[in-house]
C-alpha cells in the first residue's frame, strides 16, 4: 500500500534562508509519526508546506496518491488533511460548538448534521461540557483541545498536530497523549511536531528528526534518542562523544 | 443544548414577528406626517444597517463605501424609469443585481487588502462613484433627476397624498433584511463568515474558501442596500449624486450596527431605533440655532454609548455576552 503522505525532495527558501532542503519523508496509513528537531530545524515550515499554507520552492508533495503540491489549504482540507496551529487560532467570538461546526461543515452541508457531528466530536475530545462557552473564555489547555476538535470535525485522513502538547501541565499533557492515541485508534493517521521529548517519544511509532532543514535521522523512537547525531544536534558535539 | 439553540432561534423569530406586527399598527396612532417620516427613515436605515452588517459585521470586512450601492440602486431605478419607462419594481431588482456584480468586481482586488487598507479603499471607491455621477451628463450630472409624477399607484410605486405605502414598504424591507440575516446566521455561509472574521488562516485550514466567502457576503449585502436605495429614490421623488451617494449614507449604515452591536442579529435594528430618531430630533430641535450644535450632541451620545457598552446595546440583553464583558474588564 502506498504511503498516505509523501514529500519528495522538498525545498523551501525564504530569500537567502534555506528552511527545508531536500526533505523526503513518508507517513504510512495508521501511523503516529513524530516530527522533532531543535528550534529552527524547519519543522514548522515543513508542516506548513504539508498543510498547504504555501507551496514549496522545489519538490513535490503527495497525499493519498495525488499530487497536492500547489493545492490551496482549503482544498487540502477537503481531501482529508486536518491541522492545528502552534499558536492557537480559535474563533474567539464564537462558542466552542460553533467553532467545531465550522470544521464539520466541510463534509456536512445540512446544518443539523453538521451540528450533530460537532457534538460527537466534542464528546470524543472531552469538551462537551464547554459546548456553549465562548472560545475566548477557555483556558489554554482547552483551547489546544478545541484546535484538535475542530480539525477532527473535518473528518481528516491525516491529522497534523503542531505542538499540541507543549506548554501544558504534566496532567494536561497526559490527557493530550491519551487523546492522540484515541484519534489514531479511530483510524486517523497522525503527524505531530513536538518539543517535549519524554512525552512524544513513548507515543509515536516513528520519529523523524530534522536539523538545519534536512532530515537528520529517522526511525523507531528508542533508536532515534540514542543516535549520536541527534544528541549532537540537540546538545552540541561535546555530549555526543560520550554517547 | 441543541434544544436551547433551536429555542433561541424560534424566540428570535417570534420577537421579530411581534415587533413587526406592532410596527405595522403604528400608523393607526401616528397621524403626524413629520413623525411618520421619521418612522420611515428609521425602518429604512434599520434595513440598510442590517444589510451592511452582513458584510461588515458577520464577515468582518468593514466597508465605509456602501453609499455607492445605495446610489446605484437609486440611479438604476430612476434612469430606467425616466429614460426607458421601466417600472421601478424591475429597476429595483436590476439595481440590486448591478450593485451585487459591482460589489464582487470591487471585491476581487479589494479583498486582498486587510484591515484599515480595506476600509480606505471602500471610502475612496465610493467617492469616485460620486464624482462619476456628478459629471455624467446623461444621468443628470450634478443637477440630478426629477422623477415625473404619474399619480398615486403601487404599480409605479409613487404616492403623493399619503406616506403610508412607503412606511409599509420600508417595514417590509426591514423584515426582509432581518429575516435574511436570521436565516444566514444558521447556515454554512453564516458560519463561514464568522470564521473568516475571527481568523482567516484557521478558517482556510478548515476548508473555508475565504475569498469566496467574502465575495458572497459582499454580493448579498450590496444587493439589499441597493433595494434600499431604489426605495429612497422613489420616496424622495428626486435624486442627485450627493443626496443618494454622499458619504453620510455610508456612515448612517455603519453607525446603527456599531451602536447596537456589530455582527449581531438585533444590533442594527436596535441601533437604528435609537440613532435615527435621535438624529432627526437633535436636528429639528437644536439644529437651527447654532450651526453644528446638533452634531456635537449627537457625536457626544455616540461616544458615551461606545465607551459604556463597547459591544453595543444588545449586550444589555444578552447575558452570556454581558458576562464575558465583565470578565474582560476585570482581567
Amino acid at each position: 500500500m502506498t504511503a498516505l503522505l509523501e514529500t519528495r525532495g522538498v525545498w523551501q527558501r525564504f530569500g537567502g534562508l534555506v528552511a527545508n532542503s531536500d526533505v523526503s519523508i513518508s507517513v504510512g496509513r495508521g501511523e503516529i509519526v513524530g516530527l522533532i528537531g531543535p528550534n529552527g530545524a524547519g519543522k514548522s515550515t515543513l508542516f506548513n508546506l504539508i498543510a498547504g499554507v504555501l507551496p514549496p520552492t522545489q519538490g513535490s508533495i503527495l497525499f493519498d496518491g495525488e499530487d497536492v503540491t500547489h493545492m490551496p489549504a482549503a482544498e487540502r482540507c477537503q481531501r482529508g488533511v486536518g491541522r492545528t496551529f502552534q499558536v492557537v487560532k480559535s474563533f474567539e467570538t464564537m462558542t466552542v460548538i460553533d467553532n467545531v461546526i465550522v470544521g464539520a461543515l466541510v463534509r456536512n452541508t445540512v446544518m443539523r448534521e453538521a451540528r450533530r457531528k460537532a457534538h460527537e466530536v466534542l464528546e470524543f475530545t472531552g469538551l462537551a461540557a464547554r459546548a456553549d462557552v465562548l472560545a475566548s473564555d477557555l483556558v489554554p489547555a482547552e483551547k489546544r483541545r478545541l484546535e484538535v476538535a475542530r480539525a477532527l470535525a473535518t473528518e481528516p485522513k491525516l491529522l497534523l498536530l503542531d505542538e499540541v502538547l507543549t506548554g501544558l501541565t504534566p496532567t494536561e499533557a497526559q490527557t493530550g497523549v491519551a487523546l492522540v492515541r484515541k484519534v489514531r485508534d479511530a483510524g486517523i493517521t497522525v503527524l505531530m511536531v513536538e518539543h517535549v521529548m519524554e512525552i512524544v517519544m513513548p507515543l509515536v511509532d516513528r520519529a523523524i528528526v530534522l536539523d538545519l532543514g534536512k532530515v537528520l535521522v529517522e526511525g523507531k523512537p528508542a533508536d532515534v534518542v540514542r543516535d549520536p547525531k541527534v544528541i549532537s544536534a540537540y546538545l552540541g558535539d561535546r555530549h555526543a562523544v560520550g554517547a | 443544548m441543541d434544544k436551547n439553540f433551536a429555542a433561541r432561534r424560534r424566540r428570535d423569530l417570534i420577537i421579530a414577528a411581534v415587533l413587526a406586527g406592532l410596527a405595522a399598527l403604528a400608523p393607526l396612532f401616528v397621524k403626524d406626517v413629520y413623525v411618520q417620516n421619521i418612522l420611515i427613515l428609521t425602518l429604512m436605515y434599520a434595513a440598510l444597517s442590517q444589510s451592511w452588517n452582513i458584510l461588515s459585521g458577520y464577515c468582518g470586512q468593514i466597508s465605509l463605501g456602501h453609499a455607492l450601492y445605495f446610489g446605484i440602486g437609486a440611479y438604476t431605478t430612476e434612469l430606467l424609469f425616466t429614460k426607458f419607462g421601466v417600472l421601478p419594481w424591475f429597476g429595483m431588482l436590476g439595481g440590486g443585481m448591478i450593485a451585487a456584480v459591482i460589489a464582487m468586481g470591487l471585491g476581487y482586488p479589494f479583498f486582498r487588502l486587510r484591515g484599515h487598507y480595506f476600509v480606505i479603499a471602500t471610502i475612496v471607491i465610493a467617492e469616485i462613484g460620486l464624482l462619476l455621477f456628478q459629471n455624467w451628463e446623461w444621468a443628470g450630472a450634478a443637477m440630478g433627476i426629477t422623477i415625473p409624477i404619474r399619480g398615486d399607484s403601487w404599480l409605479k410605486f409613487q404616492f403623493l397624498r399619503t406616506k403610508l405605502p412607503y412606511f409599509y414598504f420600508a417595514l417590509g424591507l426591514c423584515c426582509l433584511a432581518w429575516f435574511v440575516t436570521w436565516w444566514l446566521e444558521d447556515s454554512k455561509w453564516g458560519f463561514w463568515w464568522r470564521a473568516v472574521k475571527d481568523n482567516p488562516e484557521a478558517a482556510e485550514s478548515l476548508g473555508v474558501v475565504v475569498f469566496n466567502s467574502k465575495m458572497g457576503a459582499a454580493a448579498v449585502s450590496a444587493f439589499l442596500v441597493a433595494i434600499g436605495g431604489a426605495f429612497y429614490a422613489q420616496f424622495l421623488a428626486y435624486i442627485d449624486p450627493e443626496s443618494v451617494m454622499g458619504f453620510q449614507f455610508s456612515l448612517l449604515m455603519a453607525l446603527p450596527a456599531v451602536l447596537g452591536g456589530i455582527g449581531t442579529l438585533w444590533g442594527p435594528v436596535l441601533g437604528a431605533a435609537i440613532l435615527i430618531p435621535m438624529t432627526e430630533l437633535t436636528r429639528s430641535y437644536i439644529g437651527g440655532s447654532g450651526r453644528g450644535v446638533d452634531l456635537i450632541v449627537y457625536g457626544a451620545l455616540i461616544v458615551a454609548i461606545s465607551l459604556a457598552l463597547p459591544q453595543g446595546l444588545v449586550s444589555l440583553f444578552s447575558r452570556s455576552k454581558a458576562k464575558s464583558q465583565v470578565k474582560g474588564a476585570t482581567r
